[in-house]
């Protein structure tokens, strides 16, 4: 079967950069996005809003529509609600789409799995009504769907944003409980003269706060001890703030504390993975190009360290810039002169990420849960006691924990739990992440049904018209 | 109380949610559907029984798993609306017509 030059899975900002930057250089590129539009989850719908008036999600979302023109415009092959289910270090890449499944093979591989928020696992998570920013945003801008009267509760400027475009849309808001710890700000402060040096950043950050302020719903700040109150679902959130107790009603809450790689693509192909101190999550191992463990196997964006979506377009590009040389595309000296800009760019950017890691770092009960009851895995419904017992009874590694207590063997494949039980597990042996682990992945990625399986069919790249220039 | 904003000549489309015959926009996610018309309980969790429901809305999370057309295992978040589709909350629990119960 003819491979394609190259694979990208992911067709978010990292992605679409790529593939467009690829297909120029004149390399035969395959993209697969699992939603059914690109755009990735920041550009989401960006190219056709439901919406009346897109404008009120702000011009970074609408930036995104010319970055879609661009792509679909790309003589790239591509398909959208296909679920890449096996990525294998020999170029094979299996996948689901409508119903079958999937075959092509590529020389290269870029990995553009993007981020995923941060879990909050805090009594009462797993009631229905509670729900992530992330989640709030996805409706939004894909379905135009609000909540009113919904409580919004975590830190970091996702969670900012949201609740400025729902007062910029009308929609009433309960509350915004802000749970940023006060000695954040203390130690955030020797990082903002660097942040200032992208002083444009951070003049859009103070503005965003201004506007909520002034909308004048009600706001808490320093928010500990948080829990969803309510039975069978959602009914309001409690929490103490500056020693005061509190309980807002409200059938949905919206939680977010930061957003972290989506892990399980890169974790499924064994690559080599390290734990971000700044960012308290793994991401995988990538020179400055995104080459990872694999030489053939890239990953660019916040799957692969959270960078953001400007961050994430420029990284997409240099990957892709990358590829072109290692293809033969591109001398190594033409590879160097072209990305000099981009790596210039996103080592600008870096000390004003570093400051937001600082300040919005979550606090760690925010992280792990605390209270014996709550579950860590939503799947298999394994609290933390389950989970210590797990230990107590000899379980010293994730995948140990796994065997013994099912915890992250249901069909998200820990994508919820994963994070948490490294950190748990590395606290009860007073061991750093990197000594604890994480889950060994394997293949398939997602629920297959044998009927979709016996469906299959084989994706050639298109015969190259002229080859070498 | 989730509502739509929506404001677009998208077409309608017809499905069933639990076997109320529901409207909403082509293009439009089944667990938008289902929240907009009040029915946000996607399946049951599969020891306790508890009622579960979309957490993450964007495929990570396997809470909004739903049967569709009678296939079990759908996450209503990644899924459109399809006209005549019928969406029922996935009730597939350890306890629930297991073949090796009583073994």
């Amino acid at each position: 079967m003819q491979a394609f030059d190259c694979a990208i899975i992911g067709a978010g900002p990292a992605g679409m950069a790529a593939a467009i930057a690829l297909a120029k250089g004149g390399a035969n590129v395959a993209v697969l996005d699992r939603g059914a539009r690109v755009g990735g989850q920041i550009y989401r719908a960006a190219a056709a809003s439901p919406l009346p008036d897109a404008s009120v999600l702000g011009p970074d979302y609408t930036a995104g529509a010319a970055l879609i023109a661009e792509f679909n415009r790309a003589e790239i092959t591509r398909f959208t609600g296909a679920d890449a289910w096996h990525l294998g270090d020999d170029g094979r890449v299996l996948f689901s789409h409508l119903g079958d499944t999937h075959e092509l093979h590529c020389r290269e591989m870029l990995l553009c799995p993007g981020a995923m928020e941060r879990p909050m696992p805090i009594p009462g998570w797993t009631l229905p009504g509670v729900m992530t920013v992330g989640a709030a945003q996805v409706m939004l801008k894909s379905d135009a769907t609000v909540a009113d009267g919904a409580v919004f509760a975590g830190s970091g400027p996702l969670l900012y944003l949201i609740v400025a475009q729902y007062l910029r849309l009308g929609v009433p808001v309960a509350a915004l409980v802000d749970t940023t710890p006060r000695q954040n700000y203390l130690n955030a402060v020797p990082l903002l003269p660097g942040a200032l040096r992208q002083a444009g950043q951070l003049k859009k950050g103070l503005a965003l706060l201004r506007e909520i302020r002034a909308a004048g719903i009600p706001q808490y700040r320093f928010a500990e001890g948080l829990e969803i109150l309510g039975e069978d679902k959602a009914e309001g959130l409690r929490f103490t703030a500056n020693g005061q107790p509190y309980e807002i009603a409200s059938e949905t809450v919206f939680l977010h504390h930061g957003v972290q790689p989506n892990l399980n693509m890169t974790r499924a192909m064994d690559l080599a993975h390290r734990w971000n101190p700044q960012q308290l999550c793994w991401q995988v191992e990538a020179d400055a190009w995104g080459q990872t463990s694999v030489p053939h196997v890239s990953a660019a964006g916040d799957g692969a360290g959270i960078i953001g979506a400007e961050g994430a377009r420029i990284a997409g590009d240099l990957a892709a810039l990358n590829i072109l040389h290692r293809l033969g595309h591109l001398s190594e000296g033409e590879r160097d002169r072209q990305t000099a800009p981009g790596s210039a760019r996103l080592a600008a950017m870096a000390p004003f990420r570093a400051f937001l890691d600082r300040l919005y770092r979550p606090a760690g009960a925010f992280r792990l849960p605390q209270n014996p009851e709550t579950l860590v895995c939503r799947c298999e419904e394994q609290s933390l006691a389950n989970l210590r017992a797990g230990f107590n009874q000899g379980a010293r590694d994730p995948n140990a924990l796994k065997s013994l207590t099912r915890c992250g063997m249901g069909p998200c494949q820990g994508r919820q739990c994963g994070h948490m039980v490294t950190g748990l597990l590395a606290e009860w042996q007073a061991e750093p992440p990197e000594a604890v682990g994480y889950y060994r992945l394997r293949s398939p990625q997602r629920l297959l049904t044998l009927e979709e399986l016996s469906r299959f069919q084989a994706v050639p790249a298109p015969a190259q018209a002229e080859a070498a220039e | 109380m989730f509502r739509s904003l929506r404001s677009d000549s998208a077409p309608k489309i017809t499905l069933t949610i639990n076997g109320q015959a529901v409207t909403a926009a082509a293009g439009q996610s089944v667990w938008s559907a289902m929240v907009l018309c009040g029915q946000p309980v996607t399946r049951r969790a599969a020891l306790s029984g508890q009622d579960r429901s979309a957490y993450c809305a964007m495929g990570v999370c396997f809470e909004c798993m739903v049967v569709i057309d009678g296939f079990p295992n759908q996450q209503a978040c990644l899924r459109q609306v399809a006209e005549g589709m019928t969406v029922a909350t996935q009730t597939i629990t350890e306890d629930r017509g297991a073949p090796d119960a009583g073994l």
